[in-house]
């Protein structure tokens, strides 16, 4: 996954995917967070999931969670929620500078 | 009642896919596999869909591991071979795999090149790889062991040498190889436009 290269800006499903486990969760929760959050729009297929949920492990911002079953729980790290509240920050500021220019009055 | 067919696709796993989703739709659903022959149960047509997914380069202990995990999603998989039982010795080399998984055998990855995945039909297409970069790693995996063949049939071609339609016919089934090699690459390139586009 492309996350975290100059700007620091995450892709959208691996910024869902912290998102989503904030509460503890299996594999197939994920996908289903992220369906409903989105309404449909986005869709993450189980390869995707699998890959995303081995580099995310890897760069230690999510780990498994709980005993190891059949279905595997995974939660996000301490390190994982400051990379979230960063990419937060960064959203906030790039929309505050949206509305001030597009929506004029909205800001 | 279940039906037994037999069929073979070797790598074509978008043809394995659909010749399975046809039978899904007829009211079929797989239950088991061997080496040529399928078997099915009799269900409510369409109830099910069907995908492949090459693993062949991958280690037992990863494919294992991959398996598993799309069982907790609540798919269903099977292992399946794109060789045969002509090797001798029962055992392959496969520079191209993952370590752990070149050399293969009967009790760790041959006959277990790929995964047929089903899980219920829900209306939408059936896709493991949704993310650029993901689909891009994947297409990269496919066309890895082209690379090797394309190499072996140039080398035996110069070994076949004066042979001439030896050589001919060898370096006909090297250009051949490059065939799904050119395939990979245009679809990774197109990926990797849509991807900057998106930036």
């Amino acid at each position: 996954m492309k996350d975290n290269v100059k700007s620091g800006a995450l892709t959208e499903v691996t910024f869902f995917i912290l998102l989503s486990l904030y509460v503890p969760k299996h594999g197939y929760a994920i996908m289903q967070f992220i369906e409903e959050k989105t309404g449909g729009r986005l869709i993450l297929g189980a390869g995707s999931l699998y890959g995303a949920i081995n580099t995310l492990t890897e760069k230690g911002w999510i780990e498994p969670f709980g005993e190891e079953g059949r279905t595997k729980e995974y939660v996000i790290t301490p390190f994982g929620r400051e990379i979230a509240e960063k990419e937060l920050r960064r959203l906030k500021e790039l929309t505050a500078i949206a509305s001030e220019i597009v929506g004029g009055n909205c800001a | 009642m279940s039906l037994k067919k037999n069929r073979y696709f070797a790598g074509f796993m978008g043809a394995q896919a659909k010749w399975l989703n046809s039978m899904s739709k007829k009211g079929y659903r797989l239950i088991k596999t061997g080496k040529l022959q399928y078997e099915f149960d009799e269900c409510e047509p369409d109830k099910y869909v069907y995908t492949v997914e090459y693993v062949g380069d991958k280690s037992r202990e990863e494919s294992d591991k991959y398996k598993e995990f799309l069982e907790s999603i609540g798919y269903r998989v099977f292992y399946k071979n794109i060789t045969l039982d002509y090797s001798p010795g029962k055992i392959t080399y496969r520079p191209w795999a993952e370590k752990g998984g070149r050399i293969s055998t009967t009790r760790s990855t041959l006959f277990k090149e790929l995964l047929i995945i089903e899980k219920e039909n829900d209306g939408t297409p059936f896709e493991l790889h949704t993310e650029k970069e993901d689909k891009a790693n994947y297409y990269k995996r496919l066309s890895q062991p082209w690379y090797y063949l394309v190499f072996l049939f140039l080398l035996f071609a110069i070994l076949a040498w004066p042979l001439i339609p030896g050589v001919i016919a060898l370096a006909a089934l090297a250009l051949l190889s490059i065939v799904p090699i050119i395939i990979a690459e245009v679809k990774i390139h197109k990926l990797k436009k849509e991807n900057q586009l998106e930036e």
